[in-house]
């Protein structure tokens, strides 16, 4: 498989402090990879450096054979790299429809339309014209990936996007990205839950301290393994 | 009967001081900034009908409004790109104050220098005198028209901002400007737009301004401690919250002038005191 994201050798900065050292990951064309870590481990900071959103960062990032490391975010999104960023952030002055407009500015040609994020969340159907902040949270998150797949992304990345849910709405999220992945999506999450995230992606990297310290295919990494390079014991 | 006209034509004036304060809440709603400068673009586009009126009398000043809304939407677009765009993602609010002040002053100065000290209005021709009876009200024919020409500007704004695609995108960047950024979306360049269309309108109240009542090239802190009182008491970032608050300041200034004459705008002062008082987020509820 060919690799649809290459990063080499990424720091970043917030200020004088260092969140990322020398960070090297890949995702091939057509796969989930999950990015563990406990709190403040840098996975954020990784996809605000990958969308354009951290602009104090340096190493190589090559996403669908294009240097984007320097690039802005609104030129970066426009190459098919979408982001469900964690808490969501909805647009509370929008409806959910507009919302899920918004994803589609920079629309690329795909599966991904109104209706086919309506088949996948139908829910979000009946809800179209409230505000996203009259939702439960589960339903606020739907609309949110709702958002990011409206683009049509080569790439989905989806940040903390189990945290504060309960574990019936985490399920439903999760069976989402079989459709995700079969409209030609590759998915990187990142997530604190090791097991959950792990059980759904076919490569895992465990990150600490802003480094990867443990990575290799979801099924053949053992809990115990991955426990250890999470808490760095 | 003469209560219900000073009524009716409070109204009447208050949506022009709507409009002097929609620009102003456009820029605080979808920048977060405060413009400063607000006042003396108002006073700017008046000179700028003075000028026009005067190298084409034949046009009437409401005629000239077509090119000076124009030429300040431009203005606007073009003075966010080069300056306000350099500050308006600081998280710092004293530089934008600072900025926009300095502005104002240099403008002021440089609107002195232009046409001296001396007021000037710009005049309506018959149309000035005109009126119409309603109910057996005298109610003036400009006085109208300036109301039926703010409130259907206040209509088109909200089409634009409800129906249009723009529309969707500059409310989105008001709620997040990082998060549009994911979506394509250059902030820079809304806030570009959102500049030429705040002083395209406060362009306008600026022209109609001047056909009421004097002004000086020092009458842009008056403007704009007027365009100030409407947004804060509309509700800052609220536009139609600015037309409710432009009339009520235009009524209880009115009606504060039947009682006293000399008071001037102490009344509507005194409205927007006890407004920030009794409801600090606005009479719209909106949160700054």
């Amino acid at each position: 498989m060919t690799s649809l994201l290459e990063v080499e050798g990424l720091d970043a900065f917030y200020g004088d402090f260092q969140a990322l050292s020398g960070l090297a990951l890949d995702v091939r064309a057509g796969e989930t990879v999950a990015l563990v870590g406990a709190n403040g481990a840098g996975k954020t900071t990784f996809l605000k450096c990958l969308v354009g959103l951290i602009q104090q960062k340096r190493g190589r990032i090559l996403f669908a054979g294009d240097e984007i490391a320097g690039r802005a975010a609104e030129r970066i999104s426009r190459l098919g790299l979408s982001m469900v960023p964690e808490g969501r952030l909805l647009f509370p002055s929008l409806t959910v429809q507009e919302n899920l407009m918004m994803g589609a500015l920079n629309r690329r040609p795909g599966a991904w339309t109104l209706e086919t994020v309506y088949e996948l969340f139908p829910i979000l159907r009946e809800r179209r014209r409230q505000s996203p902040s009259s939702l439960s949270g589960g339903q606020q998150h739907m609309v949110a990936i709702g958002r990011a797949l409206m683009s049509n992304p080569k790439l989905l990345l989806c940040d903390e996007i189990s945290l504060g849910l309960a574990p019936m709405v985490i399920e439903q999220i999760y069976q989402s990205f079989g459709r995700i992945r079969a409209s030609g999506a590759s998915i990187v999450l990142v997530e604190q839950d090791v097991k959950r995230a792990s059980g759904a992606a076919d490569r895992v990297y465990c990150l600490l301290k802003g480094r990867v310290t443990l990575s290799g295919n979801a099924r053949q990494l053992g809990l115990d393994e991955l426990s250890r390079a999470y808490f760095g014991t | 009967m003469i209560w219900i006209e000073t009524i009716v034509n409070g109204i009447l004036f208050g949506g022009l001081y709507g409009l002097l304060g929609v620009g102003l809440a456009l820029i605080v709603g979808v920048m977060r900034v405060v413009n400063i400068s607000h006042g003396e673009f108002i006073v700017l586009a008046a000179f700028v009908g003075v000028s026009l009126a005067g190298a084409v009398p034949t046009l009437h000043p409401l005629v000239l409004l077509v090119p000076i809304v124009i030429a300040f939407f431009a203005l606007g677009y073009g003075l966010q790109a080069v300056l306000l765009n350099r500050i308006v993602e600081r998280t710092d609010p004293f530089a934008a104050i600072l900025l926009t002040f300095g502005l104002a002053v240099v403008m002021r100065n440089l609107m002195l220098e232009g046409y001296g000290a001396d007021p000037r209005t710009l005049t309506a021709g018959t149309l000035a005198y005109a009126s119409v009876r309603v109910f057996g009200l005298a109610i003036g024919v400009l006085p109208l028209v300036m109301l039926g020409l703010s409130t259907a500007l206040f209509l088109a704004l909200q089409v634009v901002l409800t129906r249009t695609r723009f529309g969707r995108i500059m409310r989105a960047t008001a709620d997040n400007r990082d998060v549009v950024r994911l979506m394509g979306v250059n902030p820079a360049r809304v806030y570009n737009v959102v500049m030429g269309l705040a002083l395209a309108l406060a362009s306008v109240a600026g022209v109609l301004l001047a056909i009421r009542s004097n002004f000086t090239a020092y009458s842009g802190v008056e403007r704009l401690l007027l365009s100030f009182e409407v947004v804060v008491l509309g509700g800052l970032g609220s536009f139609w919250g600015a037309m409710l608050g432009g009339i009520l300041l235009g009524v209880v200034q009115l009606v504060g002038l039947k009682f006293d004459p000399n008071a001037g705008p102490l009344y509507a002062h005194l409205l927007f005191f006890v407004g920030v008082l009794l409801r600090p987020n606005g009479l719209s509820g909106a949160r700054s």
